[in-house]
């Protein structure tokens, strides 16, 4: 909940769309949707995501609109669930599993499909006993105001949340620029200018 | 407005130069105009640099007053172009520390003045009040600049000013 409390970091977008009319239910209806659903133990290495409150990362639901609406802003948060194993411990696991494969059989050479079929195995043994790396991403979005604020300067986050905002609103969230700050005219002088700066070490 | 406006690296290491020069002449104080009048804004404890051309930062300088210290001047005449730069800005009883960051200014570590906690609906309402007060002066501010950098004589007149604020440096 770094959107509610503490420094904020964020990164300005444009919501580029209309909005629908009647877009609170629309919109809570979209939110529930796309909501982070809680992914089965055995799931791989595959990130799960969807939408939560920002209060609470097990609150999904979006029903409640006190929860997340507050004209004109809405509230919401990224979840992405993600688990990793550790890999030097996996590499001389399957390492030692091939050597034991090996001398059972009194060979030299574990065959690959052989270390590939112990590698799958262990993952998918060690995957179910491993808890998921959690983290959580705030957004306000000034539905009127036309613009929201991501609570990340992250690239790869930025651009998973786009691709699910648009999925969830159909959307687009265009990175805004300084130039939207001033009149068209004036940026596209600046636009055409050349670096000036520079040229204060020659 | 499908694809918006470009961001332009030099234009916001242009804009940060020109902030630091404009607040230290102005002694930080801005008339930004209707609605929102007087405001002080000063270069605080964070000026990062870059080479023009790179993205990747290649000097920092921190601790109390950065900007008042040879070495930031002399980045500038080194070559060197602002990739980050911290401000302080103050408008009536209300206090702000900000950060912007590279080309899209970014806003980081952006400390608003305390709210007082009375519910969530209030909260959210007192800080988006807040935020939205500092975009309106850095935007307010990035207008007074672009406003300067698009007349004829930016680089015979401002430029000028510029450059020999910053060469001084190197005989104080």
């Amino acid at each position: 909940m770094a959107i509610l409390s503490g420094a904020l970091t964020v990164r300005r977008f444009l919501v580029v769309g209309d909005v629908p009319e009647g877009f609170r239910d629309t919109y809570r209806d979209r939110l529930n949707e796309y909501a982070f659903v809680e992914p089965p133990i055995e799931k791989g290495k595959e990130p799960t995501e969807g939408w939560c409150q920002v209060h609470n990362l097990l609150d999904t639901e979006f029903d409640d609109f006190d929860r997340w609406l507050h004209m004109p802003y809405a509230m919401f948060s990224l979840r992405t669930d993600k688990k990793a194993l550790p890999a030097k411990l996996l590499t001389a696991t399957v390492r030692k599993k091939c050597d034991e494969w090996c001398q059972e059989r009194g060979v030299e050479r574990c065959p690959a499909s052989v270390k590939s079929e112990i590698k799958e195995q262990l993952e998918t043994e060690w995957l179910a006993r491993t808890l998921p790396r959690v983290a959580t991403t705030d957004c306000v979005w000034n539905i009127d105001g036309g613009y929201l604020l991501l609570h990340s300067l992250s690239e790869g986050v930025a651009d998973r949340f786009r691709k699910r905002f648009f999925q969830t609103f159909g959307l687009k969230l265009i990175p805004a620029s300084p130039l939207d700050w001033i009149e068209a005219e004036v940026a596209d002088e600046l636009v055409g200018s050349a670096p000036s700066m520079p040229e204060v070490s020659e | 407005m499908s694809e918006g406006r470009p961001i332009l690296p030099h234009q916001a290491a242009e804009f940060y130069t020109w902030l630091w020069w404009s607040s230290e002449r102005n002694e930080g104080v801005f008339d930004l105009g209707d609605p929102l009048g007087r405001v002080d804004v000063w270069v605080d404890e964070r000026l990062a640099f870059r080479t023009p051309g790179d993205s990747k930062v290649t000097a920092v300088l921190t601790g109390d007053n950065p900007s008042a210290t040879l070495e930031a001047r002399a980045a500038l005449a080194g070559g060197k172009v602002l990739e980050e730069l911290r401000l302080g800005i103050r408008r009536d009883d209300r206090e702000y520390a900000i950060t912007l960051k590279g080309a899209p200014m970014h806003f980081t570590r952006l400390k608003l003045p305390q709210v007082l906690l009375e519910g969530e609906d209030s909260v959210i309402y007192d800080r988006m009040h807040l935020y939205e007060e500092v975009e309106s002066v850095i935007g307010a501010l990035f207008r007074q600049f672009a406003g300067v950098r698009s007349e004829g004589d930016w680089e015979s007149t401002t430029l000028q000013h510029i450059r020999k604020w910053i060469l001084a440096a190197e005989d104080e």
